[in-house]
This record gives C-alpha cells, sequence and structure tokens, in this order.
C-alpha cells in the first residue's frame, strides 16, 4: 500500500472517531456518517460492519495516533463489503502470539515509544515472565497475553481510573484469572490472594484511604514480567519500599538467614498478600511460633522487645492524654505537642529498628520517648495540681460569707427585738 | 447651706474636715444615679445634704409583703453587676481576632493571676443570670405583676431578658474554641432556616458566607459595646417605673400596716443574698470550670459538644428534637407571653384565676426545663456533622473490578475480550442529598 491512501485512511478514521459517538448524545447514527463519506467518494470499509469495535477503539489511547484497524488486522479497509475486505493480508483475530507480536512492533521499538516515555521491553519482560514461558515455551492458552490486560480495542493508559491496569482496578484485572479455582488448580496455585489483599494494610491503603503509592499486585510481583519472588528474594522486593526496615533486617540475624534460605525473610511474620501489622502485644508469641524454646535467648530477646514497645506505645498514649488534659485546663500546648511529635518519631523508628533485633538500639530509643512523655504528664500533673489548688480557695470564701451571713442575721434579730 | 448641718463641733483632724466639707457641700442630686441604678430607695428631695439624703433612703418602708421572692430581680441585677466587673477585668487581656482570640483565653486561664476565676465567674454568672432571670419574670408574671400600670416595666423586663441572651449568644463565640464555634455555626444555621427573615438575619449575624473573623468581630463589638449601652438604658428605665410605680400589692390584700424599712431588714436580706451568691459562683467556677475546647477550625467537625450556657442548652434540644420550627413555636410563645400585658387587663392578680395566661406561662416553664433537661444532655456533634460522615461512608470500589467488568461484558459483547468499556466510575451519593436536614438526627 502506497502512502497516500493510508494516510487519508488515517485522518478519515481520526475524523469518524472524533465524531460523538454515544448513543444518548448522537446526533447522527452510524449509517448516516459512513453514507455521508460514501457520498463523498470516500469510505473506510472496516466500520460499515464493525461499527461496535470503532467505538471501543475510539475511547482508547490508540485512536489519536493514527492507528487504524487494518495496521492489526489486515485486510483491505477501501472495500465495502466483507470478501474483498477480509482479503489477503487479512489477519481477523489475531493469536495469542500474533497480539504480542503485533503489539510488539510498536511497542518493542524504542523510537516510536520514545515520544510517550513509555519503555520498549515490555515483550522482552513478558517472555521472562511465568506468563510468558507458557505461552511462548508451552502454548498455554490459558496465559495472558497483551490484549487479556490491557483490552483488545479500548486501551487506556494506566493513570485513567478507567483502564484495566489503573491501581485501583489491576488487582480486578489480575484476579480475573487468579480466582479462577479450575484454572488455577492445573498451575498448582492457591486463589483468593485478591480479597486478602484488599484486607491487608496495603489493600487498606489503597482502596480505603486512596493512597497510590500502597503497591498492587505489580508493584511486588511485576507487570509484564510477572513472577512471584522466590523466599530469598522477599526481603529485597519489601524493601525496595520500607528500605529502613530491609536496612534493620539485614542487620540483624535474620538478614543472613533469610539470604541463605533458612528462613522465608518478612513472610516468617507478616504474610505475603495479607501483610499484616504484628501488634505490639503478640510480638512475643510470633517469635516463639520460631523459637519454640521458651527458655532459649531468642525469645527472651522477642520478651524483651514486645516489653519495650508496649512501654514506648503506653507512654506515647500517656503524652497524648497529657496534652488534652494540659489543653482542657487552657494551657498552651504547642511546645508539648512538638515535644510529643518528637517521642512519636521515636517510637516510630522503634518500628523499623526492631527488625535488626537490637534491644539496646531499642532501649535507647524507649528511653527518649519515655522522658518526653513523663516530661508532658509531669506538665498536666501540675496544672491538676494547681486546678486542685483552686478548690482551697472556697475555705476562706465560704468562711467569709458564711461569717458576713451569720452577722447579718445578728443584725436582723437585734432589728426585731429593738421592734 | 443651713448652719445646723455644720454640726456644733469644728472637725479637728484634716480627714473629719475633709469629710465635713463633702457632706455639707454636695446634695441629693449626686444620688440620683444610684437611684436610677437601684442602688437606693425612696423618693428624696434634691437640695438635702447629701448625708441626710442616705438617711432618708435608708429610713425608706417598702410594703409588708416584700420578703425572699422580692430579691429575685436583685439577684439577677447582682449577677449582672458580677458579669459587668468581671466583663471589664477580661477585656483587659483578650484580643478579638481569629488569631489572637484563642491564645488569649490560654494566657488568661494559664498567666493573669486569678484569671480562671474572672473567666468561670463569668461563664457560671452567665447561666445563673438567665435562671435568676427567668424565676424573677415567673414571680412577677404568677403574682400579676405586670398588670397595668406597670406593664411597661413588664415588656422593658422581657427586652432586658433578651439583652442577657443576646450578650450570652455574642460572648459564647469569644473563646474561638471548637464547642464555641460549632455551637454557633448551629445556631445560626438554625436562625437561617426561620421563615422569611432567617437567611437575611443569618447574613447579618455572620457577617460573611460562615462565622469567620467578621463574626467575631461583629460580636465583639456587640458584646462591649452596643449592649452595655442597650442593658444600661433599659436597665434604668427599669428602676424608674419600679420607683414611680413602687412595688406591685400583693393578690390578697394584707392588713395595713407600716411595712418594712429599707434599712436594715431589706438591705441586710439582699446583703446576705448577695454573700451567698457570689460564694456560690466562685466554688462552681473553683469546681466546675469551662474546659478550654480545641481552637477552632472550621473545617473540623468536633466529635462531641460541650455547652455551657442554658441557653444553648435549651435551644440545641428544641433544634435536635422539634426541629427548626420547634424553636420557631417556642420563641412565637415567648412572643406571646411578651404582648400578654397588652391583652390581659383585668385587675385580677391570683394566679389561680388567669387560666389562661397560667398555662400559656407554665407551658412555656415546663418546655424550657424539658429542654434545658435535654439539651444538657446532648454533648453530641451538631447535624452539620453529617458533612464528614461523606468521607467515611465512602463506598469501597466495586469488588475486584473485573468481577463486575466481565459480568457487564458478558452480557453487553460477542466475546468477553471485546466488551465495551463500562465507565466504572463508583456512583456515589450526592453530599447534598446524604446530608440530613438539621434536627432530623434527634426525630
Amino acid at each position: 500500500m502506497s502512502w497516500a491512501p493510508r494516510i487519508r485512511s488515517a485522518l478519515l478514521f481520526v475524523a469518524i472517531a472524533g465524531l460523538p459517538s454515544s448513543a444518548n448524545g448522537q446526533e447522527r447514527t452510524d449509517r448516516e456518517i459512513v453514507r455521508q463519506l460514501g457520498a463523498a467518494g470516500s469510505q473506510y470499509g472496516c466500520v460499515i460492519c464493525h461499527k461496535d469495535k470503532r467505538r471501543a477503539f475510539a475511547e482508547g489511547a490508540h485512536a489519536n495516533r493514527g492507528i487504524v484497524c487494518h495496521d492489526c488486522h489486515g485486510g483491505d479497509p477501501e472495500a465495502v463489503e466483507k470478501e474483498p475486505g477480509h482479503a489477503a493480508p487479512f489477519i481477523g483475530v489475531p493469536t495469542k502470539l500474533e497480539t504480542v507480536r503485533i503489539c510488539g512492533d510498536c511497542h518493542s521499538d524504542p523510537n516510536q515509544m520514545r515520544p510517550f516515555g513509555l519503555p520498549a521491553d515490555q515483550g522482552a519482560e513478558l517472555r521472562t515472565s511465568r506468563h510468558g514461558e507458557l505461552l511462548f515455551y508451552r502454548d498455554d492458552q490459558n496465559a495472558p497475553t497483551c490484549t487479556d490486560c490491557h483490552d483488545s480495542h479500548t486501551i487506556r493508559p494506566p493513570e485513567d481510573a478507567r483502564s484495566d491496569v489503573h491501581p485501583l482496578n489491576i488487582m480486578g484485572t489480575c484476579v480475573a484469572c487468579h480466582d479462577d479455582e479450575e484454572m488455577m488448580a492445573g498451575y498448582e496455585l492457591p486463589t483468593g490472594q485478591g480479597e486478602v489483599y484488599r484486607a491487608s494494610a496495603h489493600g487498606i491503603g489503597l482502596y480505603e484511604h486512596f493512597n497510590f503509592a500502597a503497591p498492587t499486585c505489580i508493584s511486588c510481583h511485576g507487570s509484564h514480567s510477572a513472577l512471584p519472588a522466590s523466599t530469598t528474594q522477599v526481603a529485597d522486593v519489601c524493601s525496595q519500599c520500607h528500605a529502613l526496615v530491609g536496612q534493620a533486617f539485614y542487620a540483624g540475624p535474620h538478614g543472613p538467614a533469610t539470604r541463605a534460605g533458612q528462613m522465608p525473610g518478612c513472610l516468617a511474620c507478616h504474610s505475603n498478600h495479607g501483610t499484616e501489622l504484628v501488634p505490639v502485644e503478640a510480638i512475643e508469641a510470633v517469635c516463639s511460633g520460631c523459637h519454640e524454646d521458651a527458655e532459649s535467648d531468642a525469645a527472651a530477646m522477642g520478651t524483651d522487645i514486645q516489653t519495650l514497645l508496649m512501654r514506648a506505645e503506653g507512654n506515647i498514649h500517656s503524652a497524648e492524654e497529657a496534652i488534652h488534659e494540659l489543653g482542657a485546663a487552657g494551657r498552651e500546648t504547642d511546645d508539648a505537642r512538638f515535644r510529643q511529635r518528637a517521642a512519636l518519631t521515636d517510637f516510630h523508628r522503634m518500628g523499623p529498628a526492631q527488625h535488626s533485633l537490637d534491644v539496646q538500639a531499642l532501649e535507647d530509643l524507649g528511653r527518649r520517648v519515655s522522658s518526653v512523655s513523663a516530661n508532658i504528664r509531669n506538665q498536666a500533673e501540675v496544672a491538676a495540681e494547681q486546678r486542685w489548688e483552686h478548690t482551697l480557695l472556697l475555705a476562706p470564701t465560704w468562711f467569709l460569707a458564711l461569717a458576713a451571713i451569720f452577722l447579718a442575721y445578728l443584725r436582723l434579730r437585734q432589728t426585731k427585738r429593738e421592734a | 447651706m443651713p448652719d445646723s448641718n455644720n454640726g456644733d463641733r469644728e472637725p479637728t483632724g484634716w480627714f473629719s474636715r475633709i469629710k465635713q466639707d463633702v457632706i455639707s457641700s454636695t446634695d441629693a442630686r449626686l444620688l440620683g444615679f444610684l437611684r436610677f441604678l437601684g442602688l437606693l430607695y425612696g423618693p428624696i428631695a434634691r437640695r438635702l445634704p447629701i448625708d441626710q439624703a442616705f438617711k432618708r433612703a435608708l429610713q425608706y418602708r417598702l410594703p409588708a409583703h416584700v420578703g425572699w421572692g422580692h430579691a429575685l430581680g436583685g439577684i439577677t441585677y447582682l449577677l449582672f453587676i458580677f458579669m459587668v466587673i468581671t466583663g471589664v477585668l477580661l477585656s483587659f487581656y483578650y484580643r478579638p481576632s481569629v488569631q489572637e482570640a484563642y491564645p488569649s483565653i490560654q494566657y488568661i486561664v494559664s498567666r493573669i493571676p486569678f484569671g480562671w476565676m474572672l473567666r468561670d465567674v463569668h461563664v457560671w454568672s452567665a447561666s445563673l443570670l438567665i435562671v435568676a432571670g427567668v424565676a424573677h419574670l415567673l414571680r412577677v408574671f404568677f403574682s400579676g405583676a405586670y398588670k397595668p400600670p406597670r406593664e411597661t416595666n413588664w415588656v422593658i423586663g422581657l427586652l432586658l431578658i433578651l439583652t442577657f441572651v443576646a450578650f450570652g449568644a455574642t460572648g459564647y463565640l469569644l473563646p474561638w474554641d471548637q464547642w464555641a464555634y460549632w455551637t454557633t455555626a448551629e445556631v445560626v444555621s438554625t436562625v437561617e432556616g426561620f421563615p422569611l427573615v432567617g437567611g437575611f438575619v443569618a447574613s447579618m449575624i455572620k457577617g460573611d458566607e460562615f462565622i469567620s473573623g467578621a463574626t467575631l468581630s461583629r460580636f465583639f463589638a456587640l458584646h462591649v459595646i452596643i449592649l452595655p449601652w442597650v442593658s444600661l438604658g433599659l436597665l434604668i428605665l427599669h428602676f424608674a417605673l419600679v420607683r414611680t410605680h413602687g412595688v406591685a400589692p400583693p393578690a390578697e390584700p394584707s392588713s395595713p400596716g407600716e411595712g418594712i424599712p429599707f434599712w436594715p431588714n431589706h438591705l441586710v436580706r439582699t446583703f446576705s443574698i448577695g454573700v451567698l451568691l457570689l460564694a456560690a459562683v466562685i466554688s462552681l467556677a473553683a469546681l466546675f470550670p469551662r474546659p478550654v475546647g480545641e481552637p477552632a477550625d472550621p473545617y473540623v467537625v468536633p466529635d462531641a459538644l460541650v455547652s455551657t450556657w442554658v441557653v444553648v442548652d435549651v435551644s440545641l434540644a428544641l433544634i435536635r428534637y422539634l426541629g427548626t420550627w420547634g424553636l420557631v413555636l417556642f420563641s412565637l410563645l415567648a412572643v406571646i407571653l411578651f404582648f400578654l400585658p397588652l391583652f390581659d387587663r383585668k385587675p385580677e392578680t391570683d394566679w389561680r384565676k388567669r387560666p389562661i395566661a397560667t398555662s400559656l406561662a407554665a407551658l412555656y416553664l415546663v418546655g424550657f426545663l424539658l429542654a434545658w433537661a435535654a439539651g444538657a444532655r446532648l454533648e453530641s456533634v451538631p447535624p452539620s456533622a453529617a458533612l464528614r460522615p461523606e468521607v467515611e461512608e465512602r463506598a469501597l470500589p466495586p469488588e475486584a473490578g473485573a468481577e463486575t467488568g466481565s459480568a457487564e461484558g458478558d452480557e453487553a459483547a460477542e466475546t468477553p475480550g471485546e466488551a465495551e468499556p463500562v465507565d466504572s466510575v463508583p456512583a456515589e451519593a450526592e453530599p447534598d442529598e446524604a446530608e440530613p436536614e438539621p434536627g432530623s438526627e434527634g426525630l
């Protein structure tokens, strides 16, 4: 095909795509548009029959990029009947592998992707993934291809909230297959990760607090290179976000043990999709899950860490209450609040620090929290004491008042006697 | 001046000489102001020397039926005096701006010697003032003391009560803490719902689209400049009319007698009540101080309100349980009582023989007490807090987007992969729809 008709076709398609398309607000039907195009001596044959695809495609990111039907599906777009339109080179509905190739024609070309800031290695990543392994090397038709996650015609960018790969929707896209027990049984994979994730700290952060920094499925498993992290890699994956925790973890005895494959890294205490935050009061119990001998040094260390953290947590709450009491007593609380924030920072530092199992460091941080809390508590107690001292004023007040009333009574009695 | 006033002996000491000069050269006209303010009784000839005028005022005899019940007006007045004294002292330190109001309250409470007492005596007096004022009103009502020729004084008394309420309402916002802010916001938004004039009145009160620094400024100006002058004028009129018409006669005429002398009987009684009242107010201030809430924040609705003023308790209860119309009807009842003397002009003063008037007053009294009791228990978030749950109750995104997508896709498309996209923007309730009508919460 020469360039001229291709450009003409592209312009026509864009013109059609740009016309109003919603069923409700549509002023002219598709048939009228096609009739008009025919009257003008031009036509784009595909949309005569596949108008639903045209509508879907027009909403996607590719509609404004000069891409038209026959770029992916082949055929003759100038034909107005099915048979000549579907003449060779005609692909029709591409297979999964053909889809990867068709998409890759553009998406693996750095020169074409550069203007849009898109990587050109998705195809290569897909090839290294578990999905790619099944698709490329085992011809497994359950394995997803590009269009299974990105839709075939309405391809929207990930930042579009309507996209299947938007952070809020990506989990739904993944579990469309991964919740299918029958399908997953063939790969000996469990199901239900989606529900567990939704209830996890990450899921709550994403769905309840709309925190888009919260990780989704692809944050840990990769998107095109989807593969579960191995046991020895879990801590590395988690520490991409939890950097301080990861640093402390590898500084302690558990880090080397994880690298040696002797323990499942973070998963020893937190689950993978559930990502439960271990409550402070449950630390000892979690430790004893592995360190079963209650008399062992490791179990004692767990007890120590729990005690230190519980004490620090209590001190933080105590400081908060004291600030509230100070405020209610009309005291300025700015300084106390500032100090309490500093204590809170130290308390939050205890979180990562506990992963190093450095009890000494925890004790130091705990002491700082305790010191600030005691200071604020002391201020509140002084205020409460002063408030109590106010009540002492009642003794002279009532003494004087009653004395005055008694004198008045005497005066009235005297008046009556005189009368 | 008559020579006899100089006394037989010439004073020797310098202080006695000055005192004698003052007595001999000052006449009773100077006592006029004290009489206007109700601090002296009895008619006094103008050209009397001041010591004789004092003696005459003290010897004035009140009617025999004047008893402890007649002290209610004096108690109200005394509480007003407490308010004035503590209010003036508070104004030395209070700064009426959004940035400084709250810190200045903290400064008064925590740094000024006895600042806590000034503030809490002011707060407690404000509540007791209304209680004593309403009690005085009821005493006057049930004893028929509002009947001609005292109907004008009844109206002035009611205007005084309204002025005290206005004092409290404008003063309530001044601490600029969360409770003050949101209680005012709720009451103003209720006023906004009043038929016909509500919107205009509310906008005049606020001076802005919402309760802001503009509102604080006008409340402060009303509280310390306009209302004091209004109340002073009304008080002078009130006392002048009391002097003019005298104390109302009892319903059942008692045996004619000489009455009781102003001094010592009445003055000593008043003094005893005053001392007792002062001790009680100081005790309440020391034992039940008004806590300082969080600083006012128009963007954060507090979890709970602490009301410390009886009018707020009554208003909130009416608003929450009966809605805007409850407050309107209750106010209407007050207006009827206001104009009652214009219609009830029979000389009968026994309350048992005035069933309609007594029923109306009893209805108002019972309503007031019930609303006060109910309002004091509220401690709750105002209906405007319903603005916040739209965040808390926001629907979670649809369960696993693919489930919804695939289900709809199966119905809508020939092949699942080619389904038309579903614009799955979660349908959220319009905030306007989600927000309940003010007052509907408690119904």
